[in-house]
């Protein structure tokens, strides 16, 4: 069963150590896959947000949700509709990625002008909203999607990865590889990062700055669903599952600067890492609180992040 | 003829009505009405506290659930575990969620805008994990039963007021309720509350007539926290079982949303917000999930079409009405 492949990539609620317990290799090496994996997912997460944010200013708080859909896409189009896992990749993406746009004109278009403040508080009501809906229309009870190779595992040196946690970084490297081709190769994507760094003079070049918010968007939302898609096989599907990794991802953020994708993509991986150890070698229950005390102490000392524009 | 036209048009006489409605319906009505306005004075009165920090500094903070719990929590431990009484516990109450406040203040308030909010709002979550992970002190997720009732109070006369029906802890939170509206008042009406309004509008401007702002907006914050703890202690003493649940951040973000929607800044707003936001929905008896869903909708579209909260928008309403024959 799929909760086999959970028990692995998830270190147990609390590790007995003694004090004759010596530093084990084997046992680093495990959570920093682990951590690893965990990451690409982050990573997916958080450089959708940090283009949210880098360009429309918008903190999307129901990301998480954005996400937990793409789950359920996941779930629906393989166990009800018996299409293939890999097609349900690309259905995700285009439904949330039209989502992201009927959001994006519906909500945030109309309050761009509005106070930082109005944009949180509308993100935290499609928070709700989405949250709600999902519960009405999927139900409360737990889905689990089991594709043929769920109980497959990689093991190398004693060390272990699921087959679908592999699938989670092979296909988080193609696609974070995408987008960077796309921003940087592409005349849309010149525009993207010009509408990022500077608005006004984006605006001044003849760039239509809303219709690149409204694109930036909805890439924003198909990655959330692409990384719902991916980890669907390997979780509890549920309304409520995006919380957790919409705040580490939010944290990725801002560690690596708001706007940043690098920074996204480099905070993601350092969260990732700082859960998976904390979890490992302290305790699970309180890695978030890790997670955020990084995230506090690293505002501390850079406001502005690792990437972000000097404040 | 000129006193009672001063008389009408003075706004004390609407508050003291409105009071006077507060204090005779529940009497009149009873019933399920007083349990569902005791829970709309204590969401009011964190309202306010919030109105305090979002309405008039200008700083949002979506984690002030962890005030509510820190003052829950305080009140609860304090009384069950070291047996002290009502007030001595309710006091320590109020002193930590203000010493919490004042601790988690000095390093967010350092930064601004989504980075304030966002550290808010995983101090928040840091206190929810800490309630429920921390069995042997909280009671974990089952939560913490037994957080007294106040001490009867002895009336000269030997008469003796007993908060043991749901009508007496109504009055007893409806009291406090009016003595923080009270104090609320004054302060934004005395030379703090001015500063407070003058960081909200142009903070850099404020700090360059020589006013230090980071202290300012610390005393609001640590303001804030302490009537969020108030609430929270208050909700615990009404309840008696406190449960991570009621800290979760998603009760911050109501907080907030309550005061949107009730008028963020202005007076009236921290009362009206809960009251429509929690009696309705209760009265219909929705169920949860529409409530959320109905919740969120209704938050977007005041943020678009109506960003003053019902107080705001009714009180320009008025104000436009007024002035025109004055003009005349």
């Amino acid at each position: 069963m799929a909760s086999n492949e959970q028990d692995l990539a998830r270190p147990p609620l609390f590790i007995n150590k003694t004090v004759d317990t010596v530093f084990s290799v084997i046992e680093f090496g495990q959570y920093l896959i682990n951590g690893i994996s965990q990451g690409c997912l982050y990573c997916l997460l958080a450089s959708g947000l940090t283009l949210m944010l880098g360009i429309l200013g918008v903190p999307n708080f129901a990301h998480g949700n954005l996400y937990m859909l793409g789950a359920y896409i996941a779930f629906y189009v393989v166990a009800f509709f018996n299409m293939s896992y890999w097609l349900s990749i690309v259905i995700a993406a285009i439904i949330l990625g039209v989502l992201g746009l009927i959001i994006y004109r519906l909500i945030f278009y109309p309050m761009r002008n509005g106070p930082h403040a109005n944009l949180f508080v509308a993100a935290i009501a499609l928070l709700m909203i989405l949250e709600s809906a999902a519960l009405l229309w999927f139900g409360g009870e737990t889905k689990w999607l089991i594709l043929p190779y769920s109980n497959d595992v990689i093991r190398f040196g004693g060390m272990s990865l699921g087959v679908q946690r592999l699938i989670i970084i092979l296909a988080t490297l193609m696609v974070m590889l995408g987008l960077e081709l796309f921003i940087k190769k592409t005349t849309v994507g010149a525009a993207l990062e010009a509408t990022a760094q500077n608005r006004e003079g984006a605006m001044l070049c003849g760039i239509k700055v809303t219709q690149i918010a409204a694109m930036a968007f909805a890439i924003g939302t198909a990655l959330a669903g692409v990384a719902g898609v991916l980890i669907a096989p390997a979780v509890m599907i549920l309304p409520s599952m995006g919380l957790g990794p919409l705040l580490v991802a939010f944290s990725a953020v801002i560690v690596g600067g708001m706007g940043s994708i690098r920074g996204a993509v480099v905070g993601a991986f350092i969260l990732a890492l700082v859960e998976s150890l904390t979890s490992g070698y302290i305790s699970a229950t309180y890695s978030l609180v890790f997670v955020f005390a990084a995230m506090i102490l690293m505002l501390l000392i850079r406001p502005s992040g690792l990437f972000g524009k000097e404040l | 003829m000129k006193t009672i036209e001063q008389l009408r048009s003075s706004p004390w006489t609407a508050w003291l009505a409105l009071l006077l409605i507060a204090l005779i319906v529940p009497l009149v009505l009873g019933g399920y009405l007083i349990t569902i306005l005791t829970i709309v004075c204590i969401y009011a009165i964190a309202c306010i506290g919030i109105n305090l920090l979002f309405g008039y500094t200008g700083l949002l903070s979506v984690g002030h659930s962890a005030f509510l719990g820190i003052g829950a929590y305080a009140f609860g431990l304090i009384a069950i575990r070291f047996g002290l009484g009502f007030w001595p516990s309710f006091c320590a109450s109020i002193i930590i969620s203000g010493i919490a406040g004042f601790l988690i203040g000095i390093p967010a308030l350092r930064l601004k805008g989504h980075y304030f909010v966002l550290v808010t709002l995983a101090f928040a979550v840091i206190i929810n994990i800490i309630m429920m992970a921390w069995i042997e002190l909280t009671g974990g997720a089952a939560g913490l039963a037994g957080a007294p009732r106040p001490d009867p109070i002895p009336l000269p006369w030997g008469d003796v007021i007993r908060f043991q029906s749901p009508l007496s802890m109504y009055y007893f939170i409806l009291f406090f309720l009016v003595i923080i509206f009270v104090v609320s008042y004054r302060l934004i009406n005395s030379l703090v509350g001015k500063t407070f309004i003058a960081i909200r509008d142009d903070e850099n401007l404020t700090q360059s007539l020589g006013i230090n702002t980071m202290s300012n907006k610390l005393v609001s914050f640590t303001i804030s926290a302490i009537i969020a703890g108030i609430a929270g202690a208050l909700f615990a003493s009404y309840n008696t079982v406190i449960s991570p649940d009621s800290a979760s951040f998603m009760k911050g973000v109501e907080i907030v949303a309550y005061l949107i929607i009730g008028g963020a800044g202005t007076l009236a707003g921290p009362l009206v917000g809960p009251l429509i936001m929690i009696a309705i929905p209760e009265m219909l008896q929705m169920v949860p999930e529409i409530r959320q869903l109905l919740f969120g909708i209704i938050l977007v579209l005041f943020i678009i079409f109506l960003p003053k909260g019902i107080a705001g928008e009714v009180s320009f309403l008025t104000s436009r009405i007024k002035s025109q024959p004055r003009n005349v």
